[in-house]
């Protein structure tokens, strides 16, 4: 606002009264009044609980033995313990990264192949895109249902499998009993689940690409795979950083899915940090114990959003 | 573009597969949910049942007396309190997330307030993995008495879907220019009159867009439902789980009629909110 602007507001306006127009350029109260709301909402559901976690991490309190105030108060015991002598939890969060790591990879691939599919002439467009997106909308716990059914031995993938291994008899895979196996059916359930966010936003990505250096390219005699690596790629490269850090965030929680389909087993071949966390603290009650691990997680977790944020705000934020 | 117009025959292929691979799942859960119990897990699998049946449905609908010799007899109680349990929660949830993150997003984005790390500090609430909070949460709510009560669980809800509204809702107000609340306040508005009649309604299509995309977390949240709820309060995708575990047996073809009914809403509102999807799901970073 300029000067002469504000010299003419008395005359057009009312004398300004109330809390916040005293001047028209100091928000005064209103940006704290505006804020507080989410603020009371964080600190009573986030930070409140993460220091209540911290306290009972510090304790060996288990609910049988009575109220968490009288517990004992055994410093890092947990921690010692859980690092230096419980190998299922350090197994439990590198299994977690290998599952994110082979997941996204899929689903870049995947949802990459697709964008591109549907730069090309595709009949019936919005409604086949509409369908490719629909497995975005289901809840994971009905994803987590639907795969259970279809990896049943009896069920329809051992059927479509034996279909195309040309053999009469149904291969008898008994996709949760064996440790690869079960893995790889949470992988494809996981893939089918999110391939369409990758989609999604490569789509929106690969549209937005500016079209005048790729026509001097193809002037220039580049070929196709020479155009994406050097002029589509870059340019996209921003909106892939932003679909893998949203969905780095997402599937190091992955719980609901595995829940329903294996329960973490067979053994622990498809245990996650979310459902080691939770046998310990909802079925042991061993909940000091598994504060303790959660605090870890917590921690990690605080340190990944700086790590994996950087990129993203720096492109959200460049605007403003 | 880089790729022609023209459709290969490797286009075709891998179209097909694609949509095979899409939709086959979602086929697979529809059909099971009109399948009679014999064919639930029927050796070879039934594609498509040759006698359809609604008792799974009602099963989940309509109390057992009528069913009976059906394997919907096993169900112990119909799905109504976890349908009811499930709007109830993620309708309070999404008011309560999206009247706090307007408020929050418009001091953000108009004000700026606390620079850069006011958005992120909310935002990286969304990363931390719900179970590792859930047991603070299990004593917090022991004491005060929130556990097994649908309070308790619409602040959870609320709480870990805020960063989205925030981040959306902000992406929106960004994209208004500053200048028509400037002007509304010149006319002699104050400032909350302005945010109210100007801001506020030009953003309403955006902000119905983020409701429907908050009100689709909510919807699906399963696991504070799982953990903060004892016998009073069920959600539907609580209740899913609970078919599973039930005593008389694998109650899949009930369990696949509840799942139809509880994903129908979530794909209608995904199609009407496709144009606003990947700006939800990106919090507000792609705009398209």
């Amino acid at each position: 606002m300029t000067e002469t602007t504000t010299q003419e507001v008395p005359e057009m306006a009312p004398p300004p009264s109330g809390l916040f127009r005293r001047d028209p350029n100091d928000p005064g109260t209103l940006p704290l009044l505006l804020i507080i709301p989410s603020q009371v909402l964080l600190m009573g559901m986030m930070v409140f609980p993460f220091l209540l976690e911290l306290w009972i991490s510090l304790t060996n309190w288990q609910p049988t033995f009575g109220s968490l105030w009288e517990a004992e108060f055994i410093s890092y015991f947990n921690y010692e313990e859980l690092i230096l002598y419980e190998p299922r939890f350090l197994q439990a969060l590198g299994r977690t990264l290998l599952f994110a790591v082979i997941c996204l990879s899929l689903e870049f691939l995947l949802g990459l192949g697709l964008a591109i599919l549907f730069l090309k002439a595709i009949p019936a467009r919005k409604l086949l895109f509409s369908l490719l997106l629909s497995p975005m909308m289901i809840m994971p716990v009905v994803v987590g249902y639907t795969w259970f059914m279809l990896f049943q031995t009896n069920g329809p993938i051992n059927q479509i499998i034996g279909w195309i291994s040309l053999q009469g008899d149904l291969p008898q895979v008994e996709w949760f009993r064996h440790d690869a196996t079960a893995f790889a059916s949470i992988v494809v359930a996981e893939v089918w689940h999110w391939t369409p966010l990758f989609f999604l936003v490569l789509l929106s990505g690969l549209n937005a690409v500016p079209q005048n250096p790729i026509r001097a390219a193809v002037m220039l005699g580049a070929g196709p795979l020479r155009i994406f690596w050097s002029v589509v790629l870059p340019n996209l490269l921003p909106v892939i950083i932003i679909a893998f850090v949203i969905r780095s965030m997402e599937i190091l929680k992955i719980f609901d899915e595995i829940f329903l389909m294996t329960r973490g087993g067979p053994g622990t071949a498809t245990e996650m940090v979310s459902q080691y966390l939770y046998k310990l603290a909802f079925q042991d009650f061993r909940l000091a114990y598994a504060a303790a691990a959660a605090f870890i997680v917590l921690v990690l977790t605080v340190i990944g959003v700086n790590l994996m944020l950087r990129p993203i705000t720096r492109q959200i934020l460049r605007e403003e | 573009m880089f790729v022609s117009k023209k459709m290969t025959w490797w286009a075709w292929v891998a179209l097909a597969l694609a949509l095979f691979f899409a939709v086959f799942p979602i086929f697979w859960i529809v059909s099971t949910a009109f399948k009679p119990s014999t064919e639930w897990v029927a050796i070879p699998p039934v594609w498509i049942s040759g006698q359809p049946t609604l008792d799974n449905f009602s099963a989940v609908f309509i109390s057992q007396a009528g069913a009976a010799e059906t394997a919907a007899t096993a169900v112990s109680e119909t799905g109504w309190r976890a349908i009811f349990g499930s709007i109830i929660i993620s309708i309070c949830a999404t008011a309560l997330s999206i009247s706090v993150g307007l408020a929050a997003s418009l001091a953000i984005s108009r004000y700026r307030f606390g620079g850069n790390s006011t958005p992120l500090m909310i935002l990286s609430g969304r990363m931390f993995p719900p179970i590792a909070i859930a047991i603070p949460f299990l004593v917090m709510f022991n004491s005060i008495g929130l556990i097994d009560t649908y309070l308790g669980l619409i602040l959870c809800y609320a709480a870990f879907t805020l960063p989205f509204s925030v981040w959306m809702i902000k992406s929106f107000i960004d994209d208004l220019p500053q200048e028509i609340e400037e002007a509304a306040m010149l006319d002699g508005l104050s400032r909350v009159q302005a945010h109210i009649r100007f801001t506020i309604p030009l953003i309403r299509g955006g902000l119905i867009s983020t409701s429907l995309f908050i009100f689709i977390l909510n919807w699906s949240e399963f696991l504070f439902g799982l953990v903060l709820t004892a016998k009073d309060v069920v959600t539907i995708p609580v209740q899913l789980s609970k078919y599973f575990a039930a005593t008389a047996g694998q109650l899949y073809g009930v369990q696949a009629a509840l799942a139809v009914v509880a994903v129908l809403p979530l794909v209608v509102i995904g199609y009407f909110i496709q144009t606003h999807l990947v700006r939800g799901l990106t919090f507000g970073a792609v705009k398209r």
